[in-house]
């Protein structure tokens, strides 16, 4: 694991690197807020094992997340898109494949990359129901009224599980998918009903209150990112 | 509603319990029907209320308003098992 940096149109943020430094690269895209502190031993795990597979990775720190120095409130979708993409310009490789995790599969739609790979993905505007769902939880539990539909620009940041975001980002994610254009593939739980093209037996860690890992899962799905980026390049 | 389908959600329940609460198998094996859980099970705080709805909506393929959402929903197992029902077949 190597710390490093990478530019983007508006600044340069932090990554971390495994894995070789030649061939194949994947860039990591965590899920978005909350569920990121709750998923990124087990997306470490993933890169690692991927690593020992020889393929090497990139997990970047978008601009308000992770030791950026932007403010969360500062952070806009079309940001982290071309951050992402920017990140994609620094590595600078002719194969560069996305992996994103739940909200963080919004984040590629933009990058020149040669395949996406999905896991448990979800649509921009179930990411914003889950942060007011909280909001509201946490309101009739302190007895204090919240209203859902004050959120739409303009205005003031919101405060939301934890973090201030932008209305602009709400509003944005609210009509965003992600993308499933080129070679793509989809990857979902056993327990998740929508469709995909495989799925793995495990329990979604981004629910979990307390952060933790399922080494035997990162391991599936690291032997199935492998196997996608060898099709990718016969 | 047929006996498997009220069976299925049943299961259904107690694993979203159990994987977004942190629960073990067993102990969610054990839940019954007057098993109370809200206030009871120190794990189910507001928050996490807001990821089960969320969890369940997903593995029922429904959708749950907030305002259907009341503490007598979450005050026993079988009240949320029943909740659970009536989304499924409504």
């Amino acid at each position: 694991m190597t710390p490093s940096t990478y530019r983007w149109s508006g600044g340069s943020e932090a990554m971390l690197r495994f894995g070789p430094t030649t061939g194949p690269v994947v860039i990591a895209a965590m899920p978005l807020f909350e569920e990121a502190n709750r998923t990124r031993s087990f997306i470490v795990a993933i890169l690692r094992a991927l690593a020992e597979r020889g393929i090497g990775s990139a997990l970047p720190d978008l601009p308000g997340t992770g030791d950026s120095l932007t403010e969360t409130e500062h952070a806009t979708l079309s940001n982290w898109q071309e951050a992402f993409s920017g990140c994609a310009m620094t590595l600078g490789r002719d194969r560069i494949h996305a992996f994103g995790v739940r909200g963080g599969t919004l984040l590629d739609a933009t990058a020149a990359i040669a395949s996406r790979y999905h896991f448990a993905p979800i649509d921009g505007n179930a990411v914003v129901r889950d942060l007011l769902r909280t909001r509201l939880a946490a309101a009739k539990e302190d007895g204090v009224p919240a209203d859902a539909g004050t959120i739409a620009p303009p205005g003031p940041p919101i405060t939301l599980a934890g973090n201030r975001i932008s209305r602009q980002l709400l509003a944005d994610l609210t009509v965003a998918a992600p993308s499933t254009v080129g070679p793509c593939r989809i990857a979902r739980l056993d327990s998740d009903g929508r469709p995909g093209d495989v799925k793995f037996p495990g329990a979604p860690l981004w629910r979990r209150a307390e952060p933790g890992n399922d080494p035997a899962l990162a391991v599936l799905i690291a032997d199935d990112i492998a196997a996608s980026i060898a099709t990718c390049a016969a | 509603m047929l006996p498997d389908d009220i069976d299925q959600i049943d299961a259904t329940v107690r694993a979203v319990l159990r994987d977004v609460l942190g629960l073990s198998q067993e102990r969610v094996d054990a839940f019954r029907s007057e098993t109370p859980l809200f206030g009871a099970l120190p794990e189910l705080d507001s928050m996490a209320v807001a990821g089960l709805l969320t969890e369940l909506e997903e593995r029922l393929g429904v959708l749950i308003e907030d305002d259907e959402v009341d503490g007598e929903m979450l005050e026993t197992f079988g009240a949320l098992v029943r909740f659970a029902s009536g989304k499924a077949v409504g």
